[in-house]
């Protein structure tokens, strides 16, 4: 029994010890501070998470963060370690459907409150703001945006084929490709050799026959959509595509053959927003390009969303928490999604940011008002080649058929869809 | 002697060596060439050429100017990483193994054939089932996000491979050697001091360069139980090729994988010619 009360006095006076510092801070001023990891490490990302971490620290902050480069899968590694081990950092990079999926293996923050006093429910898309309010709260908040549908036509191709018109439907799309190939451009279509980067060929195809489609069978899998006329057709146009790209491109990256399409040896590329800035760090120039929003038959922009974001993971220290809402309202300020935008050649999550501006590229003004565009007409979906319409294993099972639907030839349409099909109902 | 170096045969037999090694060595004096050539340079032309002009500059900024997001050291901080995670754990995981390796060959015990195939069940363990178990050993004895922690990991993991190889060199060992040293009156260190580990030269430098090249290219466990300046530098390297919106900095990239992968050559060309010696040497007896 003495050994008891002991212990427990031990006990307590060493938590009074511990919580000691923690409380002093709670009482006078807490000096925000956040730990955070990303894979946001090089290059322009890696400038603008800098940047961010400038401005945290400007506002009397603590800035930790950690980068952990190698793309999603050693990021969740470790983000799965440290919450394993009870040390989740106080936000943490993550995006898409995953946002759900990890908010049931650890305590997230509630950010409602700070939502609403930023005014920013009403200026984010609405399927995007969905995917940040898992069970009805917000609990993450998108960073940065890019359209994983933009079309990138060759300054130089456009005039061996003699057109100036931007397409805006599939089949306008199709009658440019024929006339760059008979004025002597040996692949209309630009192409990497990524599972993403066939992809979004599939995406942007899909989309662009039937928004509404789309959204049925890709984000919501409904088995009639499917198995619907819109897949097939969407299969058939890219086939049409894979016809026009050089078969001997392997598994490169797309900036690979950045060269062959500034030089008009291959003409249009469906990319996502970022390669206006990889093109333009690898010395080329903005008038060998233009930029445009996918091809949509309803003659409508039709935007596949990619956004960035972070969640937020509950901690008991008060520094920690500052630090929480100090970020939060960053990563919502115009100011800095202005900032970041800049940097990385992104657009910015809300839609009320203008961009007329210093600053702002033709590109990012064409995808901003073509998320504007998009959004009034219900036409802004996500992106499944990146993650954001479907949990990763879904999205794996899905490419997998799409990519070896671009390589083999052998495979009809048809068969594709039915294919596509059976492997949504054996990836649920 | 003239007339066989020229045999046909021979010709042939050089010929399909060269292919090979071509075959081998092209992604390399790629890497190289890419490595003395500007990123501009790459991007505005392929990504197979040769250098214009010779970018020294790209091993600069590789070994102490590139940044990975806040901190622009290179990767000089984190091959010292590394090397102060490679060079303990290499020791200590062989010595350990050809400890245990005398053990169950030359020790004989009850049980000693099991134990020996439950610590070499290890080799069949992929690494990613043992992430989650290591992460809760480390976070119960604080060394997460620590050199040490990399250290224990290696060390332990790597007692399956050099047990394994040294229990293998070991048995050939002829047991008459061990009695008589008990007769002697020498103890189980003593006789591992004494007589094993002066015989055991060939197994030493196999597991040796094999543990420095496996922990020096480990990347799985660097990069999720360490963050910043703790990473090795296997971990730091994906960071300077992960870039979205930006153009992949072959240059610098080439001269890092360079640099990064030097300490293991050099391990192989110093130690390469025992390395088959020394696994072919129980095998010949």
């Amino acid at each position: 029994m003495p050994i008891t009360i002991t212990r427990r006095r031990l006990l307590a006076g060493s938590v009074a010890t511990l919580a000691l510092p923690a409380f002093a801070r709670a009482q006078g001023a807490v000096k925000p501070r956040l730990t955070a990891i990303s894979q946001w490490s090089a290059g322009s990302d890696g400038a603008a998470i800098t940047a961010l971490g400038k401005k945290f620290e400007e506002k009397g902050g603590v800035w930790q963060h950690s980068p952990v480069p190698g793309f999603t899968t050693e990021m969740m590694n470790k983000l799965r370690a440290q919450i394993m081990a009870g040390d989740p950092p106080a936000c943490s990079q993550l995006k898409g459907p995953e946002i759900a999926a990890w908010s049931k293996i650890a305590p997230t923050v509630d950010l409602d409150a700070v939502v609403a006093a930023a005014g920013y429910e009403k200026v984010v898309a609405p399927d995007l703001a969905k995917l940040h309010k898992p069970g009805g709260k917000w609990i993450a908040l998108p960073l940065q945006i890019y359209s994983t549908n933009m079309l990138f036509l060759s300054k130089r191709a456009m005039d061996k084929a003699k057109a100036d018109k931007i397409p805006v439907t599939w089949a306008d799309f199709n009658d440019l490709a024929e006339k760059m190939k008979a004025g002597g451009v040996p692949y209309p279509i630009a192409n990497g050799g990524t599972r993403p980067d066939d992809g979004q060929k599939f995406e942007a195809a899909l989309a662009g026959i039937s928004p509404l489609a789309y959204r049925a069978a890709i984000m919501n899998l409904e088995k009639k959509a499917l198995e619907g006329a819109e897949i097939k057709a969407a299969f058939a146009q890219v086939r049409k595509i894979a016809d026009w790209m050089d078969p001997n491109v392997g598994a490169q990256h797309f900036s690979t053959n950045l060269k062959r399409f500034v030089d008009g040896d291959m003409g249009m590329m469906i990319m996502g927003g970022w390669a206006q800035g990889v093109l333009r760090n690898a010395g080329f120039k903005f008038e060998d390009f233009t930029i445009a929003p996918g091809p949509c038959d309803n003659g409508k922009p039709v935007f596949l969303l990619n956004a960035d974001a972070f969640i937020f993971w509950q901690r008991k220290e008060a520094d920690l928490q500052a630090g929480q809402t100090l970020m939060a309202q960053l990563v919502m300020d115009p100011a800095i999604q202005t900032m970041y935008s800049q940097i990385t050649g992104s657009i910015p999550v809300r839609t009320d940011v203008d961009l007329s501006g210093e600053g702002w590229s033709d590109g990012q003004r064409t995808t901003a008002k073509a998320l504007k565009d998009a959004i009034a007409g219900n036409q802004a979906v996500l992106s499944m080649a990146h993650n954001m319409a479907q949990e990763n294993g879904m999205t794996a099972a899905m490419i997998d058929v799409i990519t070896e639907y671009v390589k083999n030839k052998t495979i009809k349409p048809e068969q594709a869809a039915t294919r596509l099909a059976e492997a949504v109902e054996g990836a649920r | 002697m003239r007339e066989r170096s020229f045999a046909p045969s021979r010709i042939f037999i050089y010929l399909a060596v060269a292919l090979i090694a071509a075959a081998w060595l092209a992604p390399l004096a790629v890497v190289v060439l890419n490595s003395l050539r500007t990123n501009e340079e790459i991007a505005q032309g392929s990504m197979i050429g040769w250098p214009q002009h010779l970018a020294w500059s790209n091993y600069a900024a590789a070994w102490s100017g590139f940044c990975v997001a806040e901190t622009c050291a290179g990767i000089r901080p984190y091959m010292l990483n590394s090397a102060l995670v490679t060079i303990p754990a290499t020791i200590f995981s062989t010595l350990l193994g050809a400890i245990a390796g005398y053990a169950v060959s030359l020790w004989r015990f009850r049980g000693d054939n099991w134990i020996y195939g439950i610590v070499t069940l290890g080799l069949f363990l992929p690494q990613q089932m043992r992430l989650l178990p290591w992460t809760i050993v480390l976070r119960d004895i604080g060394l997460i996000n620590t050199l040490a922690g990399l250290v224990l990991i290696h060390t332990i993991q790597g007692l399956s491979f050099t047990t394994l190889f040294c229990r293998n060199y070991y048995v050939a060992i002829p047991h008459e050697l061990i009695r008589a040293a008990r007769i002697d009156g020498a103890g189980f260190f003593r006789i591992f001091w004494r007589i094993i580990l002066p015989l055991s030269g060939p197994i030493l430098i196999v597991t040796v360069i094999w543990q420095f090249t496996h922990i020096w290219n480990e990347f799985l466990y660097g990069v999720t139980f360490t963050t910043g300046q703790q990473q090795p530098v296997t971990a730091a390297l994906i960071a300077l090729s992960a870039a979205v919106a930006d153009i992949p900095q072959h240059g610098v990239q080439s001269a890092a994988v360079i640099i990064a992968a030097l300490p293991t050559l050099l391990i192989y060309l110093l130690g390469g010619k025992y390395f088959v010696r020394g696994l072919t040497a129980g095998a010949v007896k």
